[in-house]
């Protein structure tokens, strides 16, 4: 559970640090790491407008994802600490319980019948798609790795040692990094903060979404960030006391943010056409990962 | 073997033969809106009888019971273990369903006597012969029944035999089982001509003393045609569509997996060369669960999507078969285990998706007569339910959570991450390779589904139908609502159904009876699974009852779609089915290759009329491999045709040319 509640905070402030780094970054004065909390609970005590084309899916969208963004929040563990879910094979319930959050942020997409939204969820579909290799194939390199299956064992016993571990962990938190970008719909592949429908992925997708759907939406977005920083700080915090986890598992997500604030600042957008080659090539680093870990249990002598 | 169950089941299997005929020629007897009525009764008769064996089976083990087959086949052993009862079970389930659901489906086409009756001859027939093909084992009888069942399976599609289309593809279906049954025959022969038997059992002698890989791969094509292993598929994606929906959803439900059990089933007779054999199995498996599932995503024809579909989930059934075989190669039981028991449930799961989808989209069908999506579009306000059953039939096919296709994939995942501990690199690189296809394989039915789902059902129609749509009666509901049951039986009670799959398996492979399947951790960790999926729910509906509370003072509008101040909205800016998946299919332009057909605009044109401009993907295979390699047989062949001119006076020759061999033969006494 103490997981579970480190990643809610750390998602209360995540995307503020992001937004607060990148007015820092550009000399703004910018608004404070509160505003998107604001931002979302102004948005739960508004009313909603729904478009005439749509029907209940458009409805009950919203809460699948976010609910299923709770879910894969509940299989993560804290260095020594267990998540409320945890069993072998764990990460695969984690990345399909996520598909059927995107699976009805999709349709209810389409539900409108916009042709913005139709193109956003046709690039979240394709985008997302291509990410899940490269996050397979990381996760099946742990479990060579280590011998274990889920999320705890996998991270507990996860000890750096040697140089080549460095350098898989560094590959690692890259290829995490990326994902997450890729799942949020961040910089190098979409920009949140664009104003052309035309160039949008994820926020195209939300166009007909108002009032508490669209804070339902929101607010899981920030969850999924705080999940993957998460995931990312559980590869460097094991081994370590339950207070200098919590404090370092903080201080990750802060890190994580603040580097997505940077990468923000100073990245532009890929070309749409050249995101699917991106996120390939993150498969690709996930098998070198693969062949480091081969490396470093001596089996390609 | 118990004596008691051998005496009253041989009994039973008479009357099954009994009822069969019986119903056969009842239906020629009644009226004609009660025959679809009694078809189904001798279905479910014929379903009870062989249910009825194959639980006993399940519950106190095998029996054989010998049947006298005629002069020239001899007696003909049927035997019952848990691997037929298995299947058994499943055709039946699907054949009931398909059944009921045919009942309303082919309502409008009660009139037309003959028709209806030979058709639902044919399915009684067509159902009895899968029983039989699980049950025989004789090479000779095997085959005879096998050719029955493809056999009335053909005659099935081409329900609509008036069509030119559908006419081809059951030609195309016929010949290319005919191909299938040539390398089986060829394959049995194999086993007769050095052991001396036609019985089943004579196949294991023959592995036991002979290498395996050769007479295996003999098989696996043979069996692979019917599955629809990629490069022998091309049948699939011809045939589902063409048949009437009732009988597509058994064909892909069922018959693909009367393949499936023929590779099982021969496995189960193996002795060497585990290890190869698994990982030419996981390699073509792979590659069909990709290829498939990419030309499903393309595809606008949403029957001919469910049968590409179709085709992927014979490849992850497939991986799982390669799992356990490279498991029994190298003596890891529980590794063995996951992947026999991720397969003989994708099996079970995939017979009830498939035909969920097959029978809802027959509804769609039936009230809109197109099955092109592109045509479509907003039908969730007609058919609410049908769109209903449509998407939970997508969610499970896509392998999510909380239904049942999770459940079987998890444990392919398991098999796979399990084997990352062997010592070969590239054992662990193939498996490591699998992972990601499969996690591609889901990614890619995601995009497939929410395409076709969004596509037919939501948005706004997208062309003006003759008819309007309307909900189909809840007597065609009713099958899909029972399969839905079934579905998260088996997401919600998996444990039950592991159970199933550890006696059939214990039954198969005398190396796997070590496992106890109490102590197993994955039986409660499939438990778990379904525990969370049920706090998954909880949740998805505390949110929900939030969300119910903190709007119900809030103002509710409706107003248009945001269209970017477009003032002039059609339907036809939405995005369709074909620029959905467009992206996708740039990408892998490799495999999907689009033709376009339109004409160019001439020079002398000087008013343009109108054009017409059609797009489509043919089928990598079919157009690369198969179609070149029947051209050249063709011309090759064509060579020959002066032979048979169609002259009466050549055909004379023919007849002199031979006497005068014959005589002259005789007279100098070469002919002995």
């Amino acid at each position: 559970m103490l997981s579970f509640i480190l990643i809610i905070i750390a998602g209360l402030f995540f995307t503020g640090i992001v937004i607060r780094t990148k007015s820092i970054a550009a000399g703004r004065k910018g608004p404070d790491v509160f505003q998107p909390l604001r931002d979302v609970a102004r948005l739960f005590k508004k009313g909603t407008v729904y478009s005439e084309t749509t029907s209940f899916i458009f409805k009950i969208a919203p809460v699948v994802y976010f609910s299923s963004v709770v879910m894969a929040s509940l299989t993560l563990p804290l260095g020594g600490t267990k998540g409320f879910i945890s069993f072998d094979g764990d990460f695969i319930f984690f990345a399909y319980i996520l598909a059927l959050g995107k699976f009805f942020n999709i349709i209810s997409a389409l539900d409108t019948g916009s042709s913005f939204e139709g193109m956003g969820a046709s690039r979240e579909a394709l985008y997302s798609m291509f990410a899940e290799p490269a996050f397979f194939i990381l996760l099946g390199s742990f479990a060579l790795l280590t011998g274990n299956t889920s999320f705890f064992d996998i991270f507990g016993s996860l000890y750096l040692g040697s140089y080549t571990i460095y350098a898989i962990a560094v590959m690692a938190t890259f290829v995490l990094v990326m994902i997450a970008m890729v799942e949020n719909s961040r910089m190098p592949v979409d920009d949140p903060k664009t104003h052309l429908e035309l160039t949008m992925i994820h926020e195209v997708m939300v166009l007909d979404n108002s009032g508490f759907d669209l804070g339902l939406i929101q607010s899981a977005g920030y969850l999924k960030f705080a999940i993957y920083g998460s995931l990312i700080a559980n590869l460097f915090i094991s081994g370590l006391s339950l207070p200098v986890a919590i404090v370092s598992f903080l201080g990750i997500q802060f890190a994580f943010a603040v580097a997505v604030g940077i990468i923000e600042s100073f990245m532009a957008r890929f070309r749409m056409g050249h995101n699917a080659q991106f996120i390939l090539a993150l498969s690709s680093v996930s098998l070198l990962i693969f062949f480091g870990v081969l490396l470093v249990l001596g089996k390609l002598a | 073997m118990n004596l008691e169950i051998a005496e009253w089941a041989k009994c039973l299997l008479c009357g099954h033969f009994v009822t069969l005929i019986i119903g056969i020629v009842a239906l020629n007897f009644v009226a004609n809106r009660l025959k679809s009525g009694t078809a189904f009764l001798f279905v479910c008769i014929n379903a009870l009888i062989t249910g009825y064996l194959a639980v006993q089976a399940l519950v106190n083990g095998n029996f054989e019971v010998q049947l006298w087959g005629g002069q020239f086949i001899g007696m003909v052993p049927f035997r019952v273990d848990g691997l037929s009862a298995w299947f058994i079970l499943i055709v039946n389930f699907a054949s009931i369903t398909g059944c009921m659901y045919g009942i309303g489906y082919l309502k409008p086409y009660n009139s037309t006597n003959k028709v209806i009756n030979f058709h639902w001859s044919l399915f009684m027939i067509f159902q009895a012969s899968m029983t039989w093909v699980c049950m025989i084992q004789n090479s000779m009888a095997f085959l005879i029944v096998w050719e029955i069942m493809s056999v009335s399976s053909m005659l099935l599609v081409i329900f609509e035999h008036t069509n030119v289309k559908v006419l081809k593809a059951g030609m195309n279906y016929l010949v290319q089982m005919h191909i299938s049954v040539v390398l089986l025959t060829i394959a049995f022969l194999w086993v007769y001509y050095k052991t001396g038997s036609f019985d089943f059992n004579s196949i294991s002698a023959f592995f036991s003393t002979n290498v395996n890989i050769g007479l295996f791969l003999v098989f696996f094509v043979g069996f692979g045609f019917k599955a629809g292993f990629i490069g022998l598929h091309t049948w699939l994606p011809h045939a589902h569509p063409a048949a009437p929906s009732h009988v597509s959803g058994v064909m892909s439900g069922v018959i693909v997996k009367m393949g499936i059990y023929g590779i099982f089933r021969i496995i189960t007779f193996l002795k060497s060369d585990f290890v190869v054999i698994g990982e030419i199995l996981i390699s073509v498996s792979v590659l069909t669960g990709l290829v498939g599932i990419m030309k499903a995503s393309v595809n606008k024809d949403f029957k001919r999507m469910l049968a590409y579909c179709t085709i992927e989930n014979i490849g992850i059934i497939g991986l799982g078969m390669g799992i356990g075989l490279i498991g029994l190669g190298t003596h890891q039981v529980y590794f063995a285990f996951l992947g026999f028991a991720g397969a003989l449930l994708h099996i079970l799961n995939h017979s009830l998706f498939k035909s969920l989808l097959f029978f809802s989209s027959g509804s769609v069908y039936q009230q809109t007569h197109t099955r092109d999506m592109e045509k479509l579009g907003g039908l969730i306000k007609n058919m609410p339910h049908t769109a209903g059953i449509f998407l939970i039939g997508s969610i499970a096919i896509a392998g999510i959570p909380p239904f049942n296709g999770f459940i079987s994939e998890f444990l392919i995942y398991s098999g796979l991450l399990n084997g990352l501990n062997f010592h070969s690199n590239a054992i662990i690189t193939l498996l490591i390779l699998s992972i990601a296809s499969l996690s591609l394989i889901g990614g890619i039915s995601i995009l497939t589904f929410t395409k076709t789902f969004g596509t037919i059902f939501l948005g706004t129609p997208r062309t003006s139908l003759h008819n309007t749509p309307r909900e189909v009666p809840f007597k065609m509901r009713f099958p899909l609502y029972l399969t839905i049951l079934a579905m998260l039986s088996i997401a919600f009670v998996p444990g039950f159904f592991i159970r199933m799959a550890t006696l059939v398996l214990k039954g198969a492979f005398p190396a796997l009876t070590l496992i106890n399947v109490n102590t197993f951790k994955y039986v409660e960790i499939l438990q778990n699974i379904s525990l969370y999926s049920f706090v998954f729910l909880i949740i998805v509906m505390l949110v929900f009852l939030l969300r119910k509370i903190s709007v119900k003072n809030r103002e509710i509008a409706e107003s248009s779609t945001w269209g970017c101040g477009y003032v002039a909205p059609t339907p036809k800016i939405q995005y369709t089915g074909k620029s959905f998946s467009k992206p996708f299919a740039k990408l892998f332009s490799f495999v999907l290759l689009e033709k376009k057909e339109y004409s160019e605009l001439s020079n002398e044109e000087i008013f343009p009329k109108d054009k017409k401009y059609n797009s489509f993907y043919t089928d990598f295979f079919e157009e690369k491999i198969i179609n070149p390699i029947t051209y050249y047989l063709i011309n090759f062949i064509n060579l020959f045709k002066f032979i048979q001119n169609g002259k009466v006076q050549t055909y004379i020759i023919y007849g002199i040319i031979f006497i005068l061999f014959l005589i002259i033969g005789t007279v100098f006494q070469m002919l002995t």
